[in-house]
This record gives C-alpha cells, sequence and structure tokens, in this order.
C-alpha cells in the first residue's frame, strides 16, 4: 500500500523541497552575514596575493613580448585567478557549515522533520554559489579600481559571476562532502591546502607558455587551469562564445560531479546511522 | 510482526528493539508499549540508553535489532510517515545560535510543509506559550539554557504532533522553569491529548508527570507500570539510620525487624515490615543493644525504592559513579549481594539533588 503512494506523495512534496531549499539557502546566507570575520580571509587573501604578485611581476609585460601582446599588465593578468582563488578559499566554508550542523546536532533537527534531505543539500551549496557570485564582482570592482581592464565587457563580466557560483558549487560539493562523512569542522579545514594545491598546479600565477616540465603537464591537465585561460581570454582579448563555454562548462560538470558525490555522502550517512 | 498487532492501541510500540555500537550494547532488547494520550516516563541513569532509545524511535538512529512502529507506521520503512506525526527534543536543545527564535520557528514550519500563511499565526502563539515573545527576535546564542529549551519545546509543536518526544526536557532547569515545562507538557497531555514519552533522571519529574513508566538500566528495561502501583510493590517503608557504633551489631539487631534494603552509603536500611507502628521497637532494640541512634529516618517507598530494588543501585547519585557506565556492567545478582560496593551516595538528610549539567542560567 505503501508502495503505491511513494511517487505520489514525493510529487506532491516538490513545491515544498524547492520551498525547504530556498528556507536553508536563506539560512546558509544569512549565517554567513552573521559572521563576516569568518569570510575575511576568503576576500582579504586573494587581493594580497594579487598585490604581491603584481609589484614582483610587473616587469614581466616588458621582458615577455608574447605575455605583453595579449596583457597590458600583470594586473590583467592576476584578475580571473584572484577570483577564483577567492571563490576556492570561500567554497569551504559550506562544507565547514555542513560538519558544523552535524556536531551542534541542528543536522539531527533537520532530520528528524520530513525536509526533503536533497534540500539540506541544496540549501549549503546555494548559499555558497551566492557567496562566489558576490566576491566575482567584490574582485573585479577592486581590481578595476586599480588599473584591471575587462575587455570582454558585461558579457565577461557575467561569464565570471556564473563560473564563479558554480566553482563554488563544485569545490564546496567536495567541502560538504568532506563534513557529512567526518561530522567534524576541524577535518574539513585541516583539508584547507588541498586548495592552495589545486591553485598553484594551476596556471592561476603564471602563465602557462612560461611553465615547464611536469609542472606545465599538471597545469595542463588542472581543471581550474582551463577555467582560467577561458577567462583570461575573455578578459583581455574579447568577447569569444567558445570561451565562455568552455569555462561554464567546465565549472558546470565539476559541480555536477561534486553534488553527485555529495549526495552520495549524505545518502551513506542516512543509512548507516538511521 | 505479530507482536504489532497485538499492540492494538499503542501509539509507540517497540519489540525487542537492540541498538549496537561497535561492541558497546547500548540497548538491549527493549519492548516498550505507550498507548494513545498518556504521559509516559522514561526512566533512568546516565548511560542507560535512554536517548539511544528515543533516537531509534524517532527515526535518527537505525535499531540494529528488533521493530518499532509510532504513530502507526514502522521507524525504519516509513520513516518519512513517522516524522510527519511526532515532534522530538533532542537532549542537547540542537539550536543555531546565529538563529532567532523567530526565525527558527519559520524554518521548522517550513521544514514540515506549514504554509506561511498558518505558521505565522502559530508560531507567534507558541513563542507567546513557552513565555519567549520579548526574546524572539533575538539570538538564540544570546538565550538563557532554560529559554532554548523552551525555545526547542516550542519548535518540537510546530506541527502540531500526535506524539512527542521530550529526551531530558528539565536537565538543567531551575526549579521555576523545570515547573513551567511541567505545566506545559501536562496543558499539551490534557487539552491536546498529545502523547508524551519523555525521559528523565529525576524520579519526581516521572512521578509528577507520567502515568506509566518504564525503568532503564544498562540498556534493559528493569520495571514497568504505574507509579503508585510500583511502590506499592515494594510495600513496606524503608528505615534508614545512621549510627556511631559498629553497623554490623545494628544490622543484625535491624534484621530482625525487615529485609536489608540499599541505601545511601554511611547508612542502614531495612524495608521496615511492620510499618511505622514497629519504630518504638526498632528504637527499645537498638538502645537495648547499646547502640546510639545519629540519624533515623522512615520513607514512604518512592520510585529511587523501586529502582534499588530492581537495579541494586540507588539512581539518585548516578551521577557519581558516571564513569561506571563504560566499563563492563555489573552483573545483577553480585549487587544484590553487596549493594556497599555500588553507590557511594550522598547523605540522606537532603533531598538527593542532581550535580550534573547545571549550567548556571546565563541573564537575559
Ligand atoms: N554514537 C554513539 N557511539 C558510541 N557509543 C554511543 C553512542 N551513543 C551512545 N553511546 C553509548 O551508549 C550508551 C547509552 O547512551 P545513551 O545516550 O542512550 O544513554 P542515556 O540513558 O541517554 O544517558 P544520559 O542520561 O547520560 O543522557 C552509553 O554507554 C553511550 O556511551
Ligand atoms: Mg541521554
Amino acid at each position: 500500500m505503501t508502495a503505491a503512494s511513494v511517487p505520489a506523495a514525493q510529487a506532491a512534496n516538490r513545491p515544498q523541497a524547492l520551498r525547504q531549499s530556498l528556507q536553508l539557502s536563506r539560512r546558509a546566507v544569512s549565517s554567513m552575514l552573521r559572521q563576516p570575520q569568518v569570510l575575511v580571509p576568503s576576500l582579504f587573501f586573494p587581493l594580497f596575493f594579487c598585490a604581491l604578485n603584481a609589484a614582483a611581476f610587473d616587469r614581466i609585460t616588458g621582458a615577455e613580448p608574447e605575455f605583453a601582446a595579449q596583457f597590458d599588465s600583470f594586473l590583467d593578468f592576476l584578475l580571473p585567478a584572484t577570483v577564483l582563488q577567492g571563490v576556492l578559499f570561500g567554497s569551504t566554508q559550506a562544507g565547514t557549515e555542513m560538519a558544523n550542523d552535524i556536531e551542534i546536532g541542528f543536522f539531527d533537527r533537520l532530520l528528524a522533520s520530513p525536509v526533503s534531505r536533497t534540500s539540506i543539500l541544496v540549501g549549503r551549496l546555494a548559499g555558497g554559489a551566492l557567496l562566489g557570485a558576490a566576491q566575482a564582482l567584490f574582485f573585479t570592482g577592486i581590481l578595476t579600481l586599480f588599473g584591471a581592464s575587462v575587455k570582454g565587457g558585461v558579457g565577461a563580466v557575467a561569464v565570471l559571476v556564473v563560473v564563479s557560483s558554480l566553482l563554488a558549487v563544485g569545490i564546496g560539493g567536495f567541502g560538504v562532502t568532506l563534513g557529512i562523512r567526518t561530522g567534524s569542522a576541524e577535518a574539513v579545514q585541516g583539508a584547507f591546502p588541498l586548495i592552495f594545491v589545486l591553485m598553484f598546479t594551476s596556471s592561476a600565477f603564471f602563465p602557462r607558455d612560461l611553465m615547464s616540465g611536469w609542472y606545465r603537464a599538471v597545469a595542463t591537465y588542472n581543471p581550474i587551469s582551463w577555467i582560467l585561460d577561458s577567462l583570461r581570454d575573455l578578459q583581455t582579448l574579447g568577447w569569444s562564445a567558445e570561451d565562455a563555454l568552455v569555462a561554464i562548462v567546465t565549472a558546470a560538470g565539476l559541480a555536477v560531479l561534486s553534488i553527485v558525490v555529495a549526495l552520495g555522502a549524505l545518502r551513506r550517512r542516512l543509512r548507516t546511522t538511521t | 510482526m505479530t507482536g504489532d498487532t497485538g499492540q492494538g492501541d499503542a501509539i509507540i510500540s517497540a519489540t525487542g528493539l537492540v541498538r549496537r555500537f561497535g561492541d558497546l550494547v547500548a540497548v538491549d532488547g527493549v519492548d516498550l508499549a505507550v498507548r494513545r494520550g498518556e504521559v509516559f516516563g522514561f526512566l533512568g541513569p546516565n548511560g542507560a540508553g535512554k536517548s539511544t532509545t528515543v533516537r531509534m524511535l524517532t527515526t535518527l538512529l537505525r535499531p540494529s535489532g528488533g521493530t518499532a512502529r509510532v504513530a502507526g507506521h514502522d521507524v525504519v520503512s516509513e520513516a518519512g510517515e513517522v516524522r510527519r506525526r511526532i515532534g522530538v527534543a533532542l537532549q542537547d536543545a540542537a539550536i543555531d545560535p546565529l538563529m532567532t527564535g523567530t526565525e527558527l520557528v519559520r524554518l521548522q514550519a517550513v521544514l514540515f510543509g506549514i504554509p506561511n500563511s498558518i505558521a505565522q499565526k502559530r508560531g507567534a502563539d507558541l513563542l507567546d506559550r513557552v513565555g519567549l515573545t520579548a526574546a524572539a527576535d533575538r539570538r538564540v546564542g544570546t538565550y538563557s539554557g532554560g529559554m532554548r529549551r523552551r525555545l526547542d519545546l516550542a519548535l518540537s509543536l510546530v506541527h502540531e504532533p500526535e506524539v512527542l518526544f521530550l529526551d531530558e526536557p528539565t536537565t538543567g532547569l531551575d526549579p521555576m522553569s523545570r515547573m513551567a515545562l511541567w505545566e506545559e507538557v501536562r496543558y499539551l497531555n490534557r487539552e491536546r491529548g498529545t502523547t508524551v514519552l519523555l525521559t528523565t533522571q529525576y524520579l519526581e519529574e516521572a512521578d509528577q508527570l507520567a502515568g506509566r513508566i518504564a525503568i532503564i538500566d544498562h540498556g534493559r528495561i528493569v520495571k514497568k507500570g504505574v507509579p503508585r502501583a510500583l511502590k506499592d510493590e515494594v510495600g513496606s517503608p524503608t528505615l534508614m539510620i545512621e549510627v556511631d557504633a559498629d553497623q554490623r551489631v545494628a544490622a543484625e539487631v535491624l534484621a530482625r525487624y525487615g529485609t536489608e534494603r540499599t541505601v545511601d552509603s554511611g547508612m542502614l536500611g531495612i524495608g521496615l515490615e511492620g510499618g511505622a507502628q514497629q519504630l518504638t521497637s526498632v528504637v527499645r532494640a537498638l538502645d537495648d543493644a547499646g547502640i546510639t541512634v545519629v540519624h533515623m529516618e522512615l520513607n514512604a517507598p518512592t520510585l529511587d525504592d523501586v529502582f534499588a530494588e530492581a537495579t541494586g543501585r540507588r539512581l539518585e547519585g548516578a551521577d557519581e559513579t558516571e564513569s561506571d557506565v563504560d566499563a563492563p556492567p555489573p552483573t545483577p545478582d553480585r549487587t544484590e549481594d553487596d549493594p556497599s560496593a555500588v553507590t557511594e551516595g550522598q547523605s540522606g538528610d537532603e533531598p538527593p539533588r542532581r550535580r550534573r549539567r547545571s549550567a548556571p542560567l546565563r541573564a537575559s
């Protein structure tokens, strides 16, 4: 008797699931806004690295004609990297918060209700996506003030925002997975250095043309490089649908993959405990 | 399976419920039948398995064995249906400190699929009933322990559940807040017909609130029934004396008047078979034996006696032996033979009081 009523009940629950996801996203966002100190590192460090790199390497535009042909200044080169760095730093937040919910028992409050289990995940990741979009605008704004330019115009900025959101979900989802599996905010934060590895083995800080050997090989296969290179071209060479597509599809692919993994972790946790 | 149908009017029924954590058997074959409309007390010391049982009944933990049905549905195969019908306030009121009371009520309503139009009024009413209207828009992080508990209760009621699970709802509350919570539980039960299963370590709480109780110890139910009847079962009142002389001699004298009972250490206890009338004879006999009585009291049977009789230990004071929880449980036989080995309870002069988790209420 229950077998027959399940699909019907699920269909009726779809608007509920949406409402629940929205409400949980809202909670994620407001909890970020209520502890702004947590966001400071993900806003400050990228700017710090950017300033450092810009100061250290600005003469590269004079020394490397090939580089100079594309980039008016090293700041131009650094803009997408700065944005992505901020997004990556910020994306651990979702995982930390998820683990925190488990630690304080709030997760149990959610589980004791008939809330759609997927909403719990969606709420967390949607919060991260919004943060990612906000970061994209924030960094673009600041770097533009200091002289960086976006030749691809509004379209390129829009792509940057979308990609940032997707990437926040993509990386955030892995953090959430870790949070679900360990139930420990410390464990999630302990994985933070992996974000650095991801950044530094990409073309974030050095043009790939100037790399060599294994470093170049790794950077070539790092999806962050694909996204970065496309974003850079959009920004410095002008609008190109192909570049936009590569960046968005790569980031979306990462997002889908990590959602699938996180859902798996959630199911597993629910299966072993409840 | 046939057991389920046998407990026709039971709104909560558990059969052979077991939960293991590795080698530890936290809940070891619990059978329960809670009737619709009653307040059922689940009593036991630290680590007895109360929360673990509640978590299984509320679908938060999968049983390692046995079955349970709540509000007409199986807690494992129909967990969603169960969740819709129950309200849960867990032991550690897990509340996001960054959210306000109002926000949490709204979130809870959304989680249970209650339309905004209804949720708003109901939420405001609930906050009002638990006395949190003034604090409703403050972050929960600034609430006192008592306020959190009350908010937790309000949250568990947003969807007007048929069955309410309260896991140690008054632990850490001051007497006033405790009384207020009792009042609320009575109101819910009386006016709304809500079935309540509440766990507690306080005998008085079980006595005050519960129509029927079950006592759990080391994962097993050791006693079940109506408090009054359980006390009557113990029968004779407990005579406790403290002497300044050799306890053994005094014990020999006392043995003539009743069987030995487990009491706080430093005291001797018997079930005084002839009741209060025998008191003068006892005093005379002790006097004849040259024993000076330092302290003496005669107590009508309490739930504490019920617990002591079932387990060989006193429930109050269980916190001092909390470290025993992880040690292999003493076998009932041994503890009955050698009661002095188990408790190191406090003096019986004062009503026993919990010290555990007596978090000071923060000023609001
Ligand atoms: N998740 C867990 N993993 C391992 N052991 C656990 C877990 N949860 C509970 N236990 C153990 O199971 C036993 C019963 O615990 P439970 O929390 O059910 O006791 P309780 O009666 O609620 O005690 P208290 O009055 O202290 O709340 C304890 O020995 C506890 O250490
Ligand atoms: Mg407990």
